[in-house]
């Protein structure tokens, strides 16, 4: 349908204006990071930063552990995207190739189940958590969340799209189901599997309300909930900040960057309901 | 039976952490809890409380203000971008990423910039504010400034998939329709309105859904910009109802059981509210004939 569209200035126009919009809350985050304390309390405010400093920058390895808690970030949501895709992958495996009986049941329940959002589960998941005496570790940060709904029913629908013959074919060779899984399904449905697998990272990346309620101490928590101790309770240092926010954005923005096919194909994904 | 095992693990978690935890969620409505001590059974009072609560009131004001102001302000920004992302134009590609990074930088980031930008002595916005000679807005400290900022972050935040979906939704319609529509003379508002607007809504009601119940849930915008220190802000203009929950339950932390009890009744009002675009759904939404 693209032909039909002719390209005018005022698409420049909108192009261009939209895009300086959203790109304009990171180029100030950018310039605040680069900036002395000092600079940041002009009025009115200097654009540029000039000179610009990494003063804000070291400052933020004094407040906060940030190599801990990027660490703790990518250890997290490594861990919580392998458990779920282990955990989704044999699931819908015994659902979509297997069709085990009940499998109906299970799936109504499973759909019944992403209605429900999981923020009301903080209380007795936090109580759960606490009776494991597993509060204050990494596990606890992705535990609950390993159990994914979303994740078994997006499986699911690539699994199911997985031919027939190659299954039956392996089960004549003796293969056993996990290794079909493994071998077979996993890598046709490789498109499936790779978005659940960037999703769930990202909602790990994401996350703050679970980590601030499990985890107390600095040194088990995310960036996310980490950079929030940066903002001082009566006057914050916002160069430190943003070069705190700039540092944790930009792994994700790299991946991105070297991902973006699969991340868009992803965020098409997570609207297949 | 070897299906069944691949099923255990699954079955085991949602076992513990959601269907014993939605009973433990259920059990605790109905029990005074602090976070030391045994609980307490008082029968029916946390749900007397909610009747009565004038802050849950606030909570549930301010929640569906936010989500008011910013659903359609997400379908307004996704629709433009979506129709925008369709043009073949020179930097495409880099538009494209820049669409996405909303969705893929840090939140709390976005968020802290956000609330430097609109600070109110140093912050850019109220610079510009004064530059053309208007007078600065203590954007935190009014409930229509903490409005302001909260539904534009949550804009800023969540426009990035419904665009991708709204994209998908138009590359769905055929373009001899437009062709047709066209050789009947219909200009380009005409096509809009009268053939990708209608075609377009089931992806429309999808985006519409999802940032609704996004929106009723939300939490890491209102407990970034506004932190309860200074309860008198945090606790009002910018108070949701799961920021209020994770108030009752976590920092004022005497109160678990009313903190249950909130979080039933917000899960009760997020499914009535899906019910109800269910239903609006089935009188608004067209799917074709094969849909």
């Amino acid at each position: 349908m693209q032909h039909q569209y002719r390209v005018g200035w005022w698409t420049y126009a909108l192009v261009i204006a939209t895009g300086l919009v959203i790109l304009a809350p990171f180029a100030w985050m950018v310039a605040t990071g680069v900036m002395t304390t000092g600079q940041t309390l002009q009025v009115p405010p200097s654009i540029i930063p000039a000179p610009t400093t990494l003063a804000g920058t070291e400052e933020v390895f004094d407040r906060i552990p940030f190599l801990t808690l990027l660490l703790n970030t990518i250890l997290v949501s490594t861990g919580r995207a392998i458990f779920t895709l282990v955990v989704c992958s044999m699931a819908a495996y015994a659902l979509a190739i297997i069709k085990v009986p009940g499998s109906q049941v299970i799936l109504i329940l499973i759909l019944a189940l992403l209605m429900v959002p999981g923020d009301i589960f903080i209380v007795p998941n936090f109580a759960i958590i606490a009776s494991f005496r597993m509060t204050d570790t990494l596990v606890a940060l992705f535990l609950p969340s390993v159990f994914d709904v979303f994740g078994v029913f997006l499986l699911y629908q690539f699994f199911r799209g997985v031919p027939r013959e190659l299954v039956e074919a392996a089960r004549m060779d003796g293969a056993s189901h996990l290794r079909i899984l493994t071998t077979i399904v996993v890598p046709v449905a490789r498109s499936g599997v790779v978005s659940l697998a960037i999703l769930t990272v990202l909602s790990e990346w994401k996350d703050l309300l679970w980590p601030i309620v499990v985890n107390r101490s600095l040194d088990k928590l995310t960036l996310g909930p980490g950079l929030a101790l940066l903002r001082g309770t009566y006057t914050t240092d916002w160069n430190v900040v943003m070069a705190a926010g700039v540092m944790a954005a930009l792994p994700m923005i790299v991946i991105f960057l070297i991902l973006q096919k699969q991340f868009i194909a992803s965020f098409a994904r997570s609207g297949l309901k | 039976m070897i299906g069944y095992l691949f099923l255990i693990p699954l079955l085991a978690g949602l076992l513990v952490f959601r269907l014993y935890g939605f009973g433990y969620n259920i059990w605790l409505s109905f029990m005074n809890a602090g976070a030391f001590g045994a609980p307490k059974f008082t029968g029916l009072d946390n749900y007397r409380e909610l009747l009565s609560d004038s802050q849950l009131g606030i909570a549930i004001i301010n929640t569906f203000k936010f989500a008011a102001i910013s659903v359609p302000g997400v379908v307004l920004v996704s629709l433009l971008l979506a129709t925008l992302m369709q043009y073949r134009f020179r930097g495409e590609s880099a538009f494209r990423a820049i669409i996405f990074l909303p969705a893929v930088c840090l939140p709390t980031a976005i968020i802290l910039v956000f609330g430097w930008m609109f600070q109110t002595q140093y912050g850019l916005v109220n610079a510009a504010i004064q530059a053309i000679g208007a007078a600065p807005v203590s954007w935190f400290g009014s409930a229509n400034g903490v409005t302001v900022v909260v539904s534009l972050l949550v804009v800023y935040l969540s426009f990035s998939v419904p665009t991708i979906v709204l994209y998908a939704g138009m590359q769905d319609i055929s373009p001899d329709l437009y062709e047709a529509a066209t050789l009947d003379g219909a200009g380009p508002l005409a096509r809009f309105f009268n053939i990708m607007l209608p075609l377009l809504t089931p992806s429309l009601f999808f985006v519409i859904l999802t940032t609704t119940i996004g929106t009723l849930k939300l939490f890491d915008v209102v407990y970034l910009l506004l932190p309860p220190v200074d309860q008198s802000v945090s606790m009002n203009y910018g108070l949701t109802l799961v920021y209020y929950y994770f108030y009752l339950a976590f920092i004022e932390s005497g109160q678990r059981g009313y903190a249950a009890a909130v979080s039933l009744f917000l899960l009760v009002l997020i499914l009535a509210v899906s019910v109800i675009l269910l239903r609006v759904q089935r009188r608004f939404v067209h799917y074709g004939e094969d849909g």
